[in-house]
């Protein structure tokens, strides 16, 4: 991999989603300063960088959390940053989905149950949520582990299951928010592989942040931000 | 450790200093609510004992009242003796007491709120009864007394500052020949003395002291969730400190420590918030009759038991709280996961019920006292079966609600009430017994004085006048004051009187006599004739051609259960007699009127001053305004007792639902984060908490009318009556309340799981 020099030259063509100067700062701490990345369509992108670097804060702006003090962010060509906070939140609730590195399941309730919430949010009946929520146990590799809690999962298996409910809606945009961060190198290792391929399959564009270069190196390509600014690295080849 | 765990209470940062402030306040309005609830009951007892000299009953030698000259004369008659008799009278639907006096010994006792006893033709009368004799008519209310006024009864012997309490001095000669005055050498300082309850407040001071009692019960659990507010987030620290190297040991010291150090600064902001909110307490009707200022006090006794057994109770709380966690350097973990409430838990709520439906529908016992123990234990059971079924309920409900909804709130909250019954019911299981008890009450309540039948304005029964004289004992009356006809008839707005004697025994009829009461029994007959009954027809009406006719003596019958009325329609059959009956006995005076105001209020004068010593003469249609009086302020302390205990709960399950959001932050704030919209959390949130709250009232509500309509038709041969809208209003109202100050936590919800933050737990 070669680092390549900022500004990153974009690529209008197949580009699905976009941040152009984005600045953000928490008080008087600036986390992002005129970051720019631009993400195709069905790529994985992995956004590298030390800690405090600014990669979640730029994952979160893309994903219309946080809005960006300047600069804009494009989904599809359109703007997404000025929607107001009820239309960033259905946009994330239909397009976009999420797995963080730990405790974003509900303790309550079941595996299945889990997986199915979005499909639930998005006014499903409940068995047909169920059916289509156990299709993910069988293709991730978790089959049997429909009725257990959370709390009665292990790492790998609860991230498995987060996974799932983070594709299961079909989103346009996957963002993992150093999914393997708390597992172990082999148990993280699957992780991805899954994560990779069921994106792959289903046509997903994922935005990865993380910190291990293992974990990168699933990537289509990655990029670097390193204070709160982006430059970008060569392509990966294509993940074994 | 013990200064380690207070170093860590007090200066432990900021977010251990906002979660033991609001530990404090939490604990602090618990603590008010406690000294409230104390307060009150000891207000009660002293506005019952200052008014318990009204009580004092000359007794006799065999302990039983004086009723008619029944019983032996007291020997001890000493220099303090006075002749002593105590009545009432009935005035627009207010009950006046009215007590003679005479003085036999040199040195006689005098009542407590005047200063010397009366003589004969002179009064001493409450305030506000010297108010309405000065503002009404003297025709209408000062002559049933006669005399003059010479001073006011303070109101340091008086329950309420608006009773109606008159005095009168009478000479030693007059009062002797009363029927009912015996002589009294002091005056009972307790109203349960077993003397004739003329003030109306024996029993009434047990049955609020139930009432009171009852709401403790959510005040208590309401202490108990303020100790485990931010339980998890403690919890987590404690791993932390075990991580460090501390002991369990050490661990639980430090949790006590710093459970007393909320629970001891709660205790005394709680007093500084019960001094500031006592005043107001005083305006609350918790009988109808207004308290005093200053009979909401709390004694020593009360002061030690909040300032020692909170703390205490907090401390003990830790330590249990703590035993049920397993907190490991690596995190905390429930002990065990409990075992969820099995079915049986029902069978004491459906044996209760069974007893009472046993009693309604095959058998109930003969004696009165077995009849006692088996209601309470039937009632016993149905509460205990309350406490017990409620968990199994919650988790019943529960998890048929997250079985079948496809709303994600809906199967969030059912997934956590199902999860953990006893902790989601332990914060309304307070609230159970008090809305169980009181719908028991209100349901007993509202059916009686429903059964007793109030008349409508312009119905003959509230255009007529009654003044019975067969249940006060007062024996033979056989001559009516020539005067008393006459005076009757002058009164303009009089249209008829009709004259009920004692029928000679063994008088017969054509028919049989009109059981009015339906309980059968010894039945004193009456005889009037025809003519004058015609002229009161509420009172019903001869057979055609009939001279005489032949009455029960329950044209009126009284109970506190129970009163009924003739009716109009009712036929009396004719009565064989071979003379005029004016010769007999009286029984019933009657007197029919145009029905305004001025002229009943005449004629009841009228009667009560040609017989002052009998029981006051009062509309037929409101012959039992006095119990009625009485069973009213008992609703209306039921219903406060559901409106506070309703508000309490809520505190309660305010308290459990901050709690319950503070635990499930980060799963919140993510699933916020990935665009589950506020309103779904705000939903479950909500459900999961008013939930509860409204099913346990609902079925408490329920159960309490279902258990007191098998009271009333096994014990009393009546059917529940709907309670009046007033009930429902209360109850509505104190549900609106409890969702109100539950709904305050909502904004927390916003708060703590905003996705921004998210991403720095």
């Amino acid at each position: 991999m070669s680092l390549v020099t900022t500004p990153i030259n974009i690529d209008t063509k197949d580009v699905l989603m976009e941040a152009r100067d984005v600045e953000f700062d928490f008080g008087q701490t600036p986390a992002l300063r005129k970051a720019s990345v631009s993400i195709r369509e069905g790529e994985v992108l992995a956004v590298m960088g030390p800690s405090g670097s600014g990669k979640s804060t730029l994952l979160h702006c893309l994903a219309g959390i946080l809005v960006p003090k300047h600069g804009e962010i494009r989904l599809s060509g359109e703007r997404i940053d000025t929607y107001p906070e009820h239309e960033r939140s259905a946009l994330r609730r239909e397009k976009f989905g999420f797995v963080f590195q730990f405790g974003q399941l509900v303790p309550e309730l079941s595996a299945e149950e889990n997986v199915a919430l979005p499909l639930l949010l998005g006014g499903l009946r409940r068995n047909e949520a169920l059916v289509r929520a156990r299709e993910w146990f069988e293709r991730l590799g978790i089959e049997g582990l429909e009725r257990r809690r959370s709390g009665e999962l292990s790492g790998g298996q609860a991230q498995r299951v987060a996974l799932a409910r983070g594709l299961v809606a079909h989103p346009k945009v996957l963002f993992a928010d150093e999914p393997t961060g708390s597992l172990d190198s082999l148990t993280g290792e699957l992780v991805m592989e899954l994560l990779v391929s069921a994106a792959r399959e289903d046509g997903t564009t994922v935005v990865l942040v993380t910190h291990e270069p293992r974990v990168a190196a699933y990537a289509d390509r990655e990029v670097i931000v390193r204070d709160g600014q982006v430059s970008s690295l060569a392509a990966n080849s294509p993940a074994s | 450790m013990i200064r380690f765990g207070l170093r860590l209470s007090t200066r432990g940062g900021k977010e251990s200093l906002v979660r033991l402030v609001v530990m404090a306040l939490a604990v602090s309005v618990g603590v008010a609510m406690l000294l409230l609830t104390m307060a009150t009951i000891n207000g009660l007892g002293t506005q019952n004992s200052r008014g318990a000299w009204m009580a004092t009953s000359p007794r006799f030698g065999n302990g039983q009242p004086n009723f008619a000259g029944r019983g032996t004369p007291p020997t001890a008659t000493n220099s303090h003796t006075i002749w002593w008799l105590v009545t009432s009278s009935q005035f627009e639907n207010q009950l006046i007491v009215r007590v003679d006096t005479a003085p036999v010994g040199a040195h006689p006792v005098v009542p407590p709120g005047i200063p010397q006893l009366p003589g004969p033709g002179e009064f001493y009368s409450s305030p506000a009864l010297s108010a309405l004799l000065k503002s009404t008519p003297s025709s209408e209310l000062g002559d049933r007394f006669g005399g003059r006024q010479i001073g006011l009864i303070a109101n340091s012997a008086l329950p309420s500052p608006n009773d109606l309490v008159i005095v009168l001095g009478q000479s030693a000669r007059t009062l002797s020949a009363a029927n009912g005055a015996g002589k009294i050498n002091s005056f009972v300082k307790t109203s349960n003395n077993g003397g004739p309850d003329t003030a109306g407040t024996t029993g009434l001071q047990i049955i609020l002291g139930v009432l009171s009692l009852v709401l403790l019960f959510p005040v208590l659990i309401f202490v108990g969730s303020a100790m485990r507010l931010s339980a998890a987030r403690r919890e987590q620290r404690f791993a932390a400190i075990r991580l460090a190297g501390a002991t369990m040991r050490q661990v639980a010291v430090v949790a006590t420590i710093e459970a007393l150090v909320a629970a001891i600064a709660g205790v005394v902001i709680g007093f500084g918030l019960y001094f500031l909110t006592v005043p107001a307490l005083v305006h609350v009707p918790f009988t109808g009759h207004p308290l005093q200022a200053g009979d909401l006090r709390i004694g020593l006794f009360d002061v030690l038991v909040v300032l020692i057994g909170v703390p205490f109770a907090a401390a003990v709380a830790a330590r249990i709280a703590l035993r049920r966690v397993q907190v490991s350097p690596l995190g905390v973990s429930r002990r065990v996961t409990p075992r969820p409430p099995r079915w049986y838990r029902v069978i004491p709520l459906l044996a209760g019920i069974a007893e009472l439906a046993y009693f309604e529908s095959v058998r109930r016992p003969t004696s009165s006292g077995a009849q006692t123990e088996a209601y309470l234990l039937g009632f016993f059971l149905i509460m205990l079966g309350l406490v017990l079924a409620g968990p199994w309920l919650t988790m019943a409900g529960s998890k048929a609600l997250a079985k079948r909804t496809s709303r994600v709130s809906a199967l969030l909250a059912g997934r956590r009430l199902s999860d953990n019954p006893r902790g989601s019911f332990r914060a309304v299981s307070g609230l159970i017994l008090a809305i169980f008890v009181t719908s028991v009450s209100v349901g007993v309540i509202s059916t009686i004085l429903a059964d007793h039948g109030t008349t409508s304005t312009g119905s003959l029964a509230s255009k007529t006048v009654v003044d019975q004289f067969a249940f006060s004992f007062t024996g033979d009356i056989r001559h009516l004051p020539t005067s008393l006809e006459s005076s009757l008839r002058s009164i303009r707005g009089v249209t008829g009187e009709t004259t009920i004697y004692v029928a000679p025994t063994g008088m017969s009829s054509d028919g049989p006599v009109p059981d009015v009461n339906g309980l059968g029994g010894d039945i004193q007959y009456g005889v009037a004739t025809c003519a004058s009954l015609a002229t009161t027809p509420a009172l019903g009406k001869c057979q055609p051609g009939a001279t005489y006719a032949k009455l029960g003596d329950d044209i009126a019958f009284v109970q506190l259960t129970k009163s009924v009325t003739a009716t109009a329609s009712t036929v009396w059959p004719s009565a064989q007699l071979a003379t005029d009956p004016s010769g007999l006995p009286v029984q019933v005076i009657a007197v029919a009127t145009d029905g305004s105001t001025a002229v009943i209020n005449r004629v009841e004068t009228t009667l009560d001053r040609a017989f002052p010593y009998n029981t006051s003469a009062s509309l037929f249609g409101e012959v039992n305004a006095q119990s009625s009086q009485l069973l009213s302020e008992l609703e209306t302390s039921s219903e406060v007792v559901i409106l506070a205990s309703l508000l309490i709960a809520g505190c309660s399950l305010t308290i459990a639902m901050a709690a319950g959001i503070s635990e499930r932050r980060r799963p919140f704030s993510l699933l916020r984060l990935s665009g589950v919209p506020l309103g779904v959390l705000q939903r479950m949130v909500a459900l999961e908490t008013a939930g509860p709250l409204l099913v346990i009232s609902l079925v408490s509500a329920l159960t309490g009318l279902v258990a007191s309509d098998l009271f009333l038709r096994s014990q009393l041969g009546l059917t529940l009556r709907p309670p009046s809208p007033v009930y429902y209003l209360i109850v509505l109202g104190g549900l609106v309340g409890a969702l109100a100050i539950m709904a305050s936590t909502l904004p927390l919800l916003d708060r703590v799981t905003r996705p921004e933050d998210a991403r720095t737990e």
